[in-house]
């Protein structure tokens, strides 16, 4: 169940800072080079997002490292867990 | 014709007129003259320095002072009474005063500085010390030197001039239609520009200068009003913005005989603007905009184009004023401002100097020109935050979380990012009982701001630091 939310949380997250991101565009798997507007200010836009939202801090290494939507959910999941 | 010239001018046509009244007591112009020839007679200015260091404060005592050390040849340094210890000493090692006038209770307050080789005087001291002079001194060009209160550099000397007072004076006057007739109530700080100015109006004109110490003091003020007859009031934007906290049908009533509120400092809150319009209805309320080192150099009277009501006017006359801009496809840029009202060099200073190009100021502010030549202030070049090449202006941030409704107020700043330089910080505080979360915050910005302004890191905070104008002080946010 919670996973179900984080899951949730992570895919408002995409369309928050993606916001002409339609349901059948967004994949788990999409990879940053996919998406037409993630550039270095979406990354961190996600980052901030993320942070705000799971009241959790990545490092830098963790920022760099997320690359599709998978990537931030794991990374996420590292923190709560 | 110098300030000491226009006083001379008010004892020839009004001498027992009351020209000057503070909490305590009232004089004439020509009570004002003799203290001020008494003062200025004093051997203690049989000096070769040209600079008297005086810790100005809002009293008869002290305008006496002022225009006693202008007469007496000297450069008047100005000292706020509120100075730090490491500011005075900055000051003075930059000024190089060889006496400074105070008062006792500052004389006791300052004798704790670690200051070698340097003497402070009270004004009875000075005046004590007074003698037959064989030959009256000439009058020094520069009238006053005031140290700008540099939040990121130290303080910079800006050495105004005679030539420059009398430009700006007779703008003001012009602009604002002060008279004989006036009744000025100021509740300023004399060490500040903007109070020192409407002294200097008050002069110009022969009107009646009144002195208020505190302005903080709302009743005070509002009753001062009433009591001199007040036809025109002098206060920063954040004290008008206090006064609407009182029911519209009493400040009506205080306000009945006011003609002309003039404000400065910062450009003045719209919502302020809105408000005060209908209380001084078909009367003005004027702001302008200006620079200790270019005082007074545009005017904006506000009227019922409520789209100019964020503006701060065009540019007073005789002056220039130029957008340099940071890309030709930006109509924002940093302003310049050229004309009799700009200093031509700071004080000892080559550095500061450089701020100076061909006679144009490079003032750090950034705004824009409307079509009509309209200005338009946006912030301060020092606070431009630069993330990864893109420059972003806080206000643009802050405006827009302004707008929602759960937030008091806010402050976008820059912190260092080792990846982009820079990234934005903003510090918010809630308005009571709300729990907005930092994600409500975040979704309105990305809706409302492109991805590169969007703030990166929220904080919820008590409290802002900001100066007795209201301005934040940007270098004590973390």
């Amino acid at each position: 169940m919670q996973d179900e939310k984080v899951k949730n949380d992570v895919k408002n997250i995409f369309f928050e800072v993606f916001p002409k991101l339609s349901e059948n565009e967004f994949g788990w798997g999409k990879e940053q080079k996919d998406y037409e507007n993630w550039d270095s200010f979406a990354q961190l836009n996600i980052i901030t997002f993320a942070e705000s939202k799971f009241d959790i801090s990545f490092s830098l290494d963790e920022s760099i490292e997320i690359k599709s939507a998978n990537d931030l959910l794991n990374c996420i999941n590292s923190h709560l867990k | 014709m110098n300030i000491i010239d226009s006083l001379r001018n008010n004892v020839k046509k009004y001498p027992s007129k009351i020209g000057f009244i503070d909490e305590e007591n009232k004089v004439t112009f020509q009570e004002m003259l003799d203290c001020v020839e008494e003062f200025s007679s004093s051997e203690l200015f049989k000096n070769k320095n040209q600079t008297v260091g005086l810790i100005l404060e809002n009293s008869i005592e002290d305008i006496i002072a002022y225009l006693g050390i202008i007469n007496s040849g000297k450069i008047v340094h100005i000292i706020p009474p509120n100075i730090t210890e490491k500011n005075f000493i900055n000051q003075i090692n930059s000024s190089n005063p060889y006496i400074v006038i105070c008062s006792e209770k500052n004389r006791i307050n300052f004798s704790n500085f670690d200051i070698k080789d340097l003497t402070i005087h009270t004004n009875e001291e000075i005046i004590a010390k007074s003698i037959v002079q064989e030959k009256i001194p000439d009058i020094n060009k520069i009238a006053y030197l005031i140290y700008t209160s540099g939040t990121t550099s130290e303080p910079k000397g800006v050495p105004i001039s005679h030539e420059m007072i009398e430009f700006t004076t007779k703008n003001i006057v012009k602009v604002l239609e002060y008279s004989k007739n006036d009744i000025d109530l100021t509740p300023l700080p004399l060490y500040h520009s903007f109070g020192l100015g409407c002294l200097h109006t008050s002069i110009y004109v022969g009107s009646t200068f009144v002195l208020l110490k505190n302005s903080n003091n709302l009743e005070n003020i509002l009753n001062s009003l009433k009591k001199y007859n007040t036809t025109t009031l002098a206060v920063v934007p954040a004290t008008l913005t206090k006064f609407l906290k009182f029911e519209k049908q009493y400040l009506d009533e205080k306000f009945s005989n006011i003609r002309l509120i003039i404000t400065n400092s910062t450009s003045i809150p719209k919502e302020t603007v809105n408000d005060f319009k209908p209380i001084i209805k078909n009367r003005k309320l004027a702001t302008y905009y200006g620079l200790t080192e270019a005082s007074r150099s545009t005017f904006m009277i506000f009227n019922e184009n409520s789209k100019l009501d964020e503006s701060v006017g065009k540019s007073a006359p005789g002056v220039k004023i130029k957008i340099k801009k940071f890309d030709k496809k930006l109509k924002i840029g940093e302003i310049i401002i050229q004309g009799k009202n700009v200093i031509k060099n700071y004080w000892d200073n080559p550095t500061a100097d450089k701020n100076l190009e061909n006679g144009w100021l490079q003032t750090n502010d950034i705004g824009y020109l409307d079509n009509d030549e309209n200005l338009f202030l946006v912030g301060r070049n020092d606070d431009l935050i630069n993330i990864g090449g893109e420059k972003v202006i806080p206000s643009e941030i802050e405006e827009i979380i302004k707008q929602i409704p759960e937030i008091e107020d806010v402050v976008a700043f820059g912190i260092d990012n080792e990846i982009f330089g820079k990234i934005i910080k903003v510090n918010i505080i809630k308005k009571k009982n709300s729990n907005v979360h930092k994600t409500k915050i975040l979704s309105y910005c990305l809706k409302n701001l492109e991805k590169f302004k969007i703030p990166s890191k929220i904080e919820f905070v008590e409290k802002i630091p900001k100066n007795e104008y209201g301005k934040v002080k940007r270098s004590m946010l973390k």
